[in-house]
This record gives C-alpha cells, sequence and structure tokens, in this order.
C-alpha cells in the first residue's frame, strides 16, 4: 500500500468499531500490517478480546493499539471513542437480532451516535460504513442480469421480513442524509457473504434448514461470496484511498461457485447430510403463498419468506467486482479455492450446523 | 373511533402495534420515544399518523384515549401516572410497576379520575387459559382451589435479550430491584393471583444463581427462584422459575377437591384430570387412553384455530386489549381485576425482599426458620419497601 495514496498518515489515529469480530479483527490485522500505527479498537464490555490480544502481542514495533471498552449506545461513550480520531471503521451491527426494533437500535441508534460525536470533533476524515448486500432489491431485474452498484436498494425494507436487511438499509441512509447536512465524508462497502474460518454456517443464499431437512434453494445461481482476509482489505482501501467519497463499494470475489458446486463441495469436505433442492419456480411458489397467507392472516405466520425475499437471495444474479478494481485498486489475495479449502477445513474442526 | 397511543418503541411495542391493527374501531394516533430514530421507525412500520419524542407533547397533540406503555419497568409508574392525569385510559405492559405501592397509587388515579387502566398479563387470555377460566368458574374443581403449580421458565441460552442482558451490565434490567426475575416472573404469579381469595398470603421464596450463571461470572442475577404461596391453611400454591430446567416449561396446575386442571401455554393445550378413580386394572387402561383423546381434541381445537387464523403467537395480548378497549367504550367490568393486579405486585414485592434480605445478609439461607415463620417474610418486605422508597426519594 502506498500512503500517498491515502487520505490519513500512518500515525493518524484509526477507530474500528466491530473491531473483535470476525471481519473486524481482520481488519486491524491488516492495517497493522500495512504500517498504520495508532489504533482504537471500540469493543463491548461483553466482546472477547482474544482476537485483538493476539494482535496486540503481535503488532509491530511502535503501532499502538488500544481496546476501548464501551457501548456504542451511549452518547457519552461515543464522544470519547472518537476524539483525535481521521478515520472511521464502522462495522459494528446488530447481526443476529430478530427483532426489528432491536436490529435497528443496534445499526441505526449506535451510527447516528457516532456520527454525531464525530461531528463534535471536527477532525473525521471518513466514515467507512460497512453495510451488505442484503439491502438491494433486485427485484425488477431479469434473470442473470448484473447486480453492481448502481442497482435500487429496498424502499420499504421491512417488507423483506429481515430485520437485519431493515436495520442496514436504514443505516446507510442515515449515513447518507448526515453526509448531506453536516458534509461528514462517508464511503459504504456492501460484502457480499463473507466467509473463512471463524464461521461455519452455509449461507441463506445456498438453502435453508428451517423446516428439519436442508433446503437446497440456490441451484445453479452464484454466491457471492468474499472471503474474510479479501473483503477486510476492501474495506480498508474503501477508507483510505482518496477520491472515492460518496462511492459505494459491494465485495464479492472472483470465480464464485455456484451454490450447488458450494454445497456439492461442503457436503464433500465437511459433512455428510441430507438435502432437498427446489427448483425456482417451486421455491418462488412456496415464498408467494408464504405471503398471501402471512397478508390474509394478519401475521399469524411472520412474512420472513416473501417474494421480496427469493429475489434478493434466490433469484439468478450475477455479481460484479469492477468498481473494487479499477477505482481501490483491490484484488483478492486469497484465491476462491485456497479460501473454501480453509474454510472447510475450519467448519471440519468446529463440528458445524448445517 | 378509539384513538390509541404507544409509548415506548421497542420490540414489545411492536407486538402491541400488531394486535392494536387487528382490531376493529380503534387506530393508532401517535407513537412516543425518548429517542426520535426508534419513534420514528414504529411510524414508518405501522403507518401510524405520528411520532414524537416528548411524552408531553405527546399526549397534547395526538390526544389519545388510551396509552399503552411499552418503556422499561422503571418508568411504568411516572408515565402512566401523567397519562391518567392528563385524561387517558392505561394499558401498562408487565411488570406493572416496580413496587406494590406505586400499583396502589396507580389504581387509587384511576378510580378518582374515573378512568381505567390494567397490566399487560397477557398469557392469561391465550386460547387454552380463557377454556381453563370458564372450567374453573363452571365449577369444574368442584370447590375453590386446593392446591396450584405454576411454572414459569426461561431459556437464558437461545434469547437475544439474555446475549444483550447478560453482555451489558448497564442494561435496564440490572436496575430493576428484582433485576431478571422481575422482568419476567409476573405471568406466572398472576396466574396463581387469580385464584387465591386473601390479599396476603405467606409467601415464602428462596432463590439463587444458577451455576452456569456463575461460571459466566454473574452473581448479581438470580435465575432460580422457588416459591411457597399460602393462604389461611387453605389453599397452597408454589412457583417455580428456572433457566436450567427442561423442558422450560410455562405451565400451570390446579387442584381443587373434585378435579384438576394443567394448562401448558407452549403446546396451547389443556387436560382435565379426573378426581374419581375407575375401579382395579381399569385405572390402568382407561385414563391413559381419555388423556390421549384429550390431546387430539386439543390438537383439533388448535388446528381449528389456526385454520381460521386465530391462533396468533399474541392472541392473549389481542383478546386483553380487546376487552380492555370494549371496558372502556362499554363501561363495563375490566378483564384483569384491580384485586389481582394488586395482589400480584404484593407477592412480588414480598419475594424480592426476601431474595435481597438473603443476598444482603450474605450466608447460608435459614430455610426452616424462615419457613416456619411467615411474619418475617412479611416484615423484610416491609423494611425492603421502605429501604427502596428511600432510595427513590434519594
Amino acid at each position: 500500500m502506498e500512503f500517498d495514496d491515502f487520505i490519513i498518515g500512518r500515525d493518524d489515529l484509526i477507530l474500528i468499531t466491530g473491531a473483535t469480530g470476525f471481519i473486524g479483527s481482520k481488519l486491524v490485522q491488516g492495517l497493522l500490517k500495512s504500517g498504520f500505527r495508532n489504533l482504537r479498537c471500540f469493543a463491548r464490555p461483553s466482546s472477547k478480546l482474544e482476537r485483538i490480544e493476539a494482535l496486540c502481542d503481535r503488532r509491530p514495533a511502535g503501532a499502538h493499539v488500544e481496546v476501548f471498552r464501551g457501548n456504542l449506545l451511549s452518547r457519552e461513550d461515543c464522544l470519547a471513542a472518537t476524539k483525535h480520531v481521521a478515520l472511521i471503521f464502522h462495522l459494528a451491527a446488530g447481526r443476529g437480532e430478530k427483532s426489528f426494533p432491536d436490529a435497528f437500535l443496534n445499526s441505526v441508534v449506535t451510527t447516528r451516535n457516532l456520527l454525531e460525536a464525530s461531528l463534535r470533533h471536527g477532525c473525521l476524515r471518513r466514515f467507512v460504513n460497512v453495510s451488505s448486500f442484503a439491502v438491494y432489491t433486485n427485484r425488477k431485474k431479469l434473470r442473470w442480469r448484473l447486480l453492481d452498484e448502481s442497482c435500487p436498494v429496498e424502499n420499504d425494507p421491512w417488507l423483506r421480513g429481515d430485520a437485519y436487511c431493515y436495520a442496514k438499509a436504514k443505516q446507510d441512509e442515515i449515513v447518507v442524509e448526515y453526509s448531506k447536512r453536516t458534509g461528514i465524508p462517508y464511503v459504504i462497502v456492501r460484502p457480499g457473504y463473507v466467509f473463512g474460518p471463524g464461521k461455519t454456517n452455509i449461507t441463506g443464499r445456498v438453502g435453508i434448514s428451517t423446516f428439519g431437512i436442508f433446503l437446497h434453494l440456490g441451484g445453479s445461481n452464484p454466491v457471492p461470496l468474499t472471503y474474510v482476509d479479501n473483503c477486510a482489505e476492501a474495506i480498508a482501501l474503501a477508507g483510505l484511498k482518496k477520491n472515492v467519497d460518496s462511492e459505494v463499494f459491494n465485495v464479492v470475489d472472483d470465480a464464485l461457485p455456484t451454490s450447488r458446486q458450494f454445497l456439492g463441495l461442503y457436503k464433500q469436505h465437511v459433512k455428510r447430510f441430507k438435502s432437498l433442492y427446489l427448483p425456482h419456480f417451486v421455491s418462488y411458489a412456496l415464498c408467494y403463498l408464504w405471503e398471501r397467507y402471512s397478508d390474509w392472516s394478519a401475521g399469524q405466520l411472520p412474512p420472513v419468506f416473501n417474494r421480496n425475499h427469493w429475489h434478493a437471495y434466490w433469484k439468478k444474479t450475477r455479481y460484479s467486482n469492477e468498481r473494487l478494481r479499477t477505482r481501490l485498486g483491490w484484488k483478492p489475495k486469497v484465491p476462491m479455492a485456497e479460501g473454501l479449502r480453509r474454510y472447510f477445513e475450519a467448519c471440519r474442526d468446529a463440528q458445524p450446523y448445517a | 373511533m378509539l384513538k390509541v397511543g404507544i409509548v415506548g418503541c421497542g420490540k414489545v411495542a411492536d407486538e402491541h402495534a400488531s394486535q392494536i391493527q387487528r382490531i376493529k374501531g380503534c387506530e393508532i394516533v401517535g407513537v412516543c420515544d425518548r429517542e426520535p430514530l426508534m419513534a420514528r421507525q414504529l411510524y414508518e412500520r405501522f403507518a401510524v399518523k405520528r411520532y414524537f419524542s416528548d411524552l408531553m407533547e405527546f399526549l397534547g397533540q395526538a390526544k389519545p384515549d388510551v396509552v399503552h406503555i411499552t418503556t422499561p419497568p422503571q418508568s411504568h409508574f411516572d408515565i402512566a401516572k401523567r397519562c391518567l392525569e392528563l385524561g387517558c385510559h392505561v394499558y401498562v405492559e408487565k411488570p406493572f410497576t416496580l413496587y406494590g405501592e406505586e400499583a396502589e397509587r396507580l389504581i387509587a388515579l384511576a378510580n378518582e379520575r374515573r378512568l381505567k387502566i390494567t397490566a399487560g398479563h397477557d398469557d392469561q387470555f391465550r386460547p387454552a387459559a380463557r377454556r381453563m377460566r370458564a372450567l374453573v368458574e363452571s365449577g369444574f374443581l368442584g370447590t375453590g382451589p386446593v392446591h396450584m403449580d405454576s411454572y414459569y421458565c426461561y431459556e437464558l441460552g437461545q434469547s437475544d435479550y439474555a446475549g444483550a442482558l447478560l453482555g451489558d451490565k448497564g442494561h435496564w434490567v440490572h436496575r430493576l430491584p428484582g433485576k431478571l426475575l422481575q422482568n419476567i416472573i409476573s405471568h406466572g404469579i398472576a396466574r396463581i393471583a387469580e385464584f387465591l381469595v386473601t390479599d396476603s398470603p405467606h409467601i415464602i421464596a428462596d432463590g439463587f444463581t444458577s451455576p452456569r450463571l456463575r461460571d459466566m461470572g454473574e452473581t448479581e442475577i438470580i435465575d432460580e427462584l422457588r416459591v411457597i404461596i399460602s393462604e389461611e391453611e387453605r389453599t397452597t400454591a408454589y412457583f417455580t422459575f428456572s433457566t436450567q430446567m427442561r423442558p422450560s416449561l410455562h405451565e400451570f396446575r390446579i387442584y381443587g377437591a373434585k378435579n384438576g386442571l394443567i394448562l401448558d401455554q407452549d403446546q396451547e393445550t389443556l387436560i382435565k384430570l379426573r378426581g374419581d378413580r375407575f375401579k382395579s386394572y381399569v385405572e390402568k387402561f382407561l385414563p391413559p387412553a381419555i388423556l390421549a383423546a384429550q390431546y387430539l381434541g386439543n390438537l383439533k381445537t388448535n388446528m381449528r384455530n389456526f385454520i381460521r387464523s386465530d391462533f396468533h403467537m399474541k392472541a392473549g395480548m389481542k383478546y386483553l386489549v380487546e376487552s380492555f378497549y370494549r371496558s372502556i367504550v362499554e363501561n363495563t367490568s375490566l378483564p384483569i381485576p384491580y384485586r389481582e393486579i394488586l395482589l400480584t405486585a404484593r407477592i412480588m414485592d414480598a419475594i424480592f425482599g426476601q431474595l435481597d434480605a438473603q443476598r444482603l445478609a450474605r450466608r447460608p439461607i435459614l430455610r426452616v426458620g424462615r419457613a416456619a415463620n411467615p411474619v418475617e417474610a412479611t416484615s423484610v418486605a416491609s423494611r425492603f419497601r421502605a429501604s427502596a422508597s428511600r432510595s427513590r426519594a434519594l
């Protein structure tokens, strides 16, 4: 990495929220490796610090890694954490929340707190908001059409029935809204499905095991995977590179496997289990029926499966990392085959659930 | 058209908004949360008319007839008091208040203003619970209840709530006098309170932090609780709260002099227990067949309700809210008598008072002595209330 191409110098303070997480710890590792010497890692009081502590132990001479224990819902904590910060990588999110208000609180309110705290200090040069592919609607596109940064995001994200999608879409909205109002420079990064050692579940884009048997729904769709190290590097570049303010970057690796290939490899290398393939027209029809029933019954079954969800997850779609390559000079350092090998190996050791 | 407002726009408010929108003759005219973003998200998703971040502005401008309070329990009393003072009927989520004394004051205020107030004990209005109440009222038990057994368990390991609670010492649940217990057990206690006759039953409570939580470094939260409740050598009840036992029951058993009933909230089943026995070997064969037939009957009822789209997870809440609104519009009796709300609050006061005394004593619990002396329990509870009042005054 060339420091001349970056908006900050090696001694400027960088804040990373979600630093103890799956991607966050890789980002910290990458920043240290690239020569940045002043990092502040925001961690919840309950977060396990093993990953960060291991990085601290191995940090280059002269590098300073501060662990800031706090709660992003506390404005005071945010104010203290953003003091003297030149660049924020905001990775913390309300993942895994099933409730819309909880997901919203832990994604949107926390983001607002960070933005407001940064404004108070007035030294922020860029806010990197880590979002997700989940926010794209993908509904009014033909089969095999490309999903890239120009694609529309969900207008009414709550209709997807997915609290995470809703919270992430609203989080993006508030970042753009604050930037328009206050001039905070930002970049939005939207990774596909981030995989690697440390994660053991199979993405819902391949299939679901909600009903006792694994339903394979992806078929021949490419799965928008990005290996965690590659994703962390893309996020780092999005935060550091000059002249990319207000841009959005999707992150997917090259040589994406199809859903069928991924599932086959998983069964071959990790664990054998039974799965039932549902062709796209069947899964679409089931989603349609579920949606109608949910409407008719006033939510007796929550609308977790619906046509918006189907379009976003199981419609045949191509993905591109063209903008990442051209604007940021990114290319995946870990090839897909190697990434999958490491992932399957870790899954095997972790006794995964499929 | 009854104008409804919601104060507090977190997770529980979603359930309220969903159920209110299923009820005819009412509309949500406004939602309010101290955090404007939270108020806005509820307003957007439920197509509510307006949202507010200031309670007085909300009450003054939206002018709701009924306010649902779904904030953390620490604020229930103050918000409910404000709402009543400004002429609104109030539905307060459980736990009704932090202390019995606050519950008394709210109910007195509601009576004084000729307004209505209720507590969110919606589990008591789920379909099987309503069938149980009808059977008890029809005299199925033979007499009043002789004994009750209420289980209200909680799986800490499988909830986002538990993660947030255990991971964050600043979580509002840590600041409740009864901590985790106070936020959860009122459903199970209210089931017992419904069938008690006297206003001051004897309470014996014993609680501890489970080994699992202790291993996680938690020492403050009590997640195993056993309570004995008895009144005038007449009716007794056991209450069990556990995060460890499996299955994680939400069950209520009630026995009279003639028959008994078992209500299983998770499976939404109600089973009748015959008091009479069959002769000889018939007792070994016929009752299992009768029980099997009853379970099939429950299955049929549940499926019928599901097909009719009347089997929502929060069916109890809809019924309670609807009944509460009806009692306002038609000026009829309330779905939950005030006596039951107060008794639930008093029993909880006594439980937390005893647990607090145990914690303060920091010594092994004198189980036999405490069990033998209910007066001590009362005095501990009084001391606890007095100290709590002093703390609040400070």
